[in-house]
């Protein structure tokens, strides 16, 4: 049965509308995941002589124990951003003689199917088996490996259901989002101290190997969690909860902008509408807390600014990556409706730079609380914002004009997940970098803030140009509204 | 004529879909089309109205070439099928929608929608639910209404009965009549030739997307669709 439905799923990427570019986008992540496995492996075989580096004086073993559990809460940090959920479009097998458990082990074991539940193997066994095993001998051995290997289980299936859970109930995300970020600063603030606690946990291990099985425990409790949600929102069609009715909703502020400004209401209302891309933008929101990671203060006092850019880039854009992306696919269920009605195309496309500026502009004041750590972050932020809704904006959409691959909102979200993952922030690199081409002249002659300068003149005057672009846009679109029109009546 | 059609032709592969030397609508005219699943009903209607591109052949609108401007957008209402409706908005924000962007004032599209207070059935406006919410039937009353709330001088409707119940059926008809008897050019696509003939000065027969008839109504019509299609 599984073999049915690779072929199908096999038959379905080959025979889809956007057949080119998400092969082009597979290949790319191949060539990332081969990038980083071959990483791993480097580290997984010199892992004895790194950690004798970077902690000198302490026992390797010592640090290996206090790596371990760092490594998996931000490797489950990562698989928040990064790790795809696995879909199959379920509505077909569900009339028909295929037993529930069949579909739903087989969403199971694909989710296994994910670099993040290799790497970690790749990394701590070569040191468990050659390091641990001859100074700790075979149960204590045996003990690491099951407990790393239920850790990758659990990070797994806790995730799938936090990612699938999330459609419905975004708090849920939210609060895992926040207690890693929370566990992760009480560490940094050297309020509790991971590395002591997972040395601590891995000191016990190898004394008492069987302790591992808790971790198993645990790996199966949230397997069996995952597994009776998946249960439960098989059904061809959910039972409607009882609904809020609802009313007409008009934004006062648009309307100032005639026909652009109910085009943009039209798409506020659509974002707003949907649990997949208000989630989308959510999760987006998220990652304003992002700056914390990158903007150390030996950065800010060096004006170090390349090394802060792609935080700054990534937390004041990110609206437009995570949304823009989509921008026409959003809309496919009623493109038909828009193009046959008296919509002027130039407007179509003036609402949507409308609805990235005004997007970007929140985003940004939302960043100005980054001032308490510097001045400087203040003005990298705005230089950056002036990039986003000058010339970032058009990259996004430019690219919009070549995804024809139907976005379907009105599908249940539970298995509606193409997209929302690594894939997602291919686009953002042609966003990312182009700011870092400009900066890095100036950086690397050591004038920083002429870089910043730079940028922010950029910045400007493609956003002075704004209208040339919206004639360009919009003859593309007209060129290519047919096609994008035929994939998304599929 | 309001309506041109020349040499319009659509392949798929090596599949011709579509392929109409000539057709063409006058003012005021009422036309039915009917044909089998597949004769490329519904491919026509796309290319008149600009969503696909034909392979051959041009679709002119008052004399203009519809893929060249938009001038027939301000005077052509149309629903072809429940992509043409924005289903995640309320009927009345879709309405609001479509009437300013036809440049409506808030009066016009209410005296619109009071001649819809019987097709509506009281099931459509003040239900506060999202189109997305509505029954099949009931999403397609909102198209058909949106599709006539700028007062269009020209009609394109794919099988604008279908899904509908029988009251409503005879509602919408009645309706139609009205329309046309103010001289509102209609094109309009459907599976019930009781109702196309009904409504209809004029039949198309489409066949593998070539006309194979075009009959003026007369009373014999249905009797002659009937035994074409029977045979």
């Amino acid at each position: 049965m599984f073999k049915i439905f690779l072929e199908h799923q096999w038959k379905e990427f080959w025979r889809g509308r956007n057949k080119a570019g998400s092969l082009a986008a597979k290949i790319f992540m191949m060539i990332i995941v081969a990038y980083f496995l071959l990483l791993a492996l480097g580290l997984g075989f010199f892992m004895k002589q790194i950690l004798k580096d970077v902690f000198p004086g302490t026992e390797p073993i010592q640090s290996f124990n206090g790596v371990i559990l760092y490594y998996f809460l931000a490797d489950f940090l990562m698989r928040i951003q990064l790790q795809e959920l696995p879909t199959l479009s379920i509505q077909p097998y569900l009339t028909i003689n295929i037993r529930k458990k069949v579909l739903i082990n087989f969403l199971n074991g694909k989710a296994l199917m994910s670099f993040f539940n290799v790497a970690p193997l790749i990394v701590f066994l070569p040191f468990c088996l050659t390091t641990i095993a001859s100074s700790l001998g075979a149960m204590a051995t045996l003990g690491y490996i099951v407990t790393i290997c239920s850790l990758i289980l659990f990070n797994n299936f806790l995730l799938v259901y936090t990612k699938r859970k999330a459609n419905d109930n975004l708090a849920l995300l939210a609060g895992g989002l926040v207690t890693v970020l929370v566990l992760g600063a009480l560490d940094y603030f050297k309020i509790i101290s991971i590395s002591a606690l997972s040395n601590l946990l891995f000191q016990k291990i190898a004394q008492y190997p069987f302790l591992a099985l808790i971790f198993t425990g645990m790996a199966l409790l949230v397997y069996r969690i995952n597994t009776k949600f998946l249960y439960s929102n098989l059904f061809l069609e959910e039972m409607t909860k009882k609904e809020a009715v609802k009313t007409a909703t008009d934004y006062p502020f648009l309307n100032r902008f005639g026909e652009v400004g109910q085009l943009a209401a039209l798409e506020l209302k659509l974002i707003l509408r949907h649990k997949r891309s208000k989630s989308a933008i959510m999760m987006s929101f998220a990652f304003v807390l992002y700056g914390f990671f990158f903007y150390k203060p030996e950065f800010i006092a060096e004006d170090r600014f390349a090394m802060m850019m792609f935080a700054a880039i990534f937390m004041t854009g990110i609206f437009q990556i995570a949304y823009g992306q989509y921008m026409f696919a959003w809309q496919s269920a009623h493109f038909d409706g828009l193009m046959a009605n008296r919509i002027n195309y130039k407007n179509f496309i003036r609402a949507k730079f409308l609805l990235f500026t005004i997007a970007a502009t929140l985003v940004t004041m939302l960043t100005m609380f980054y001032g308490i750590m510097s001045w400087k972050l203040i003005v990298l932020h705005l230089v950056i914002y002036l990039y986003n809704i000058g010339f970032g904006a058009v990259i996004v959409l430019f690219f919009a004009n070549y995804n024809k691959k139907r976005l379907d909102l009105s599908k249940g979200g539970t298995f509606n997940w193409q997209g929302v993952g690594a894939t997602q922030w291919i686009l953002g690199i042609p966003l990312i970098a182009l700011p870092f081409l400009i900066y890095l002249p100036f950086g690397m002659n050591n004038q920083p803030f002429w870089g910043l300068i730079a940028i922010g003149l950029f910045g400007l005057i493609t956003l002075s140009l704004r209208e040339l672009w919206v004639n360009l846009l919009t003859k593309l679109f007209s060129k290519q509204r047919y096609s994008i029109a035929e994939g998304f009546r599929e | 004529m309001l309506l041109e059609v020349q040499n319009l032709k659509k392949n798929y592969g090596n599949r011709t879909v579509v392929n109409i030397p000539s057709l063409g609508i006058n003012q005021g005219e009422a036309v039915g089309l009917v044909g089998n699943n597949g004769a490329g009903k519904t491919t026509l209607f796309r290319m008149i109205l600009d969503l696909i591109r034909p392979t051959e052949g041009k679709v002119l609108s008052n004399g203009e070439d519809v893929s060249k401007s938009d001038q027939w957008k301000a005077y052509t209402g149309s629903f072809v099928d429940e992509g043409f409706v924005i289903d995640y908005l309320t009927p009345e924000e879709y309405f609001d929608f479509i009437g300013q962007i036809n440049h409506l004032s808030r009066a016009a599209i209410q005296e619109q929608l009071n001649k819809f207070a019987e097709v509506f059935n009281d099931e459509i406006l003040k239900k506060g639910k999202y189109i997305r919410d509505l029954s099949k039937g009931n999403k397609n009353k909102v198209g058909i209404a949106a599709s006539l709330l700028a007062n269009p001088q020209l009609l394109i409707l794919d099988e604008p009965f279908a899904n509908l119940d029988p009251t409503t059926q005879i509602r919408l008809k009645k309706l139609i009549r009205e329309y046309k008897a103010h001289d509102v050019t209609m094109f309009i696509s459907s599976h019930d030739l009781n109702h196309v003939t009904e409504v209809c000065d004029r039949i198309v027969i489409l066949e593998k997307g070539v006309v194979v008839k075009d009959l003026i109504t007369s009373q014999d019509t249905l009797k002659e669709l009937e035994s074409y299609f029977a045979a």
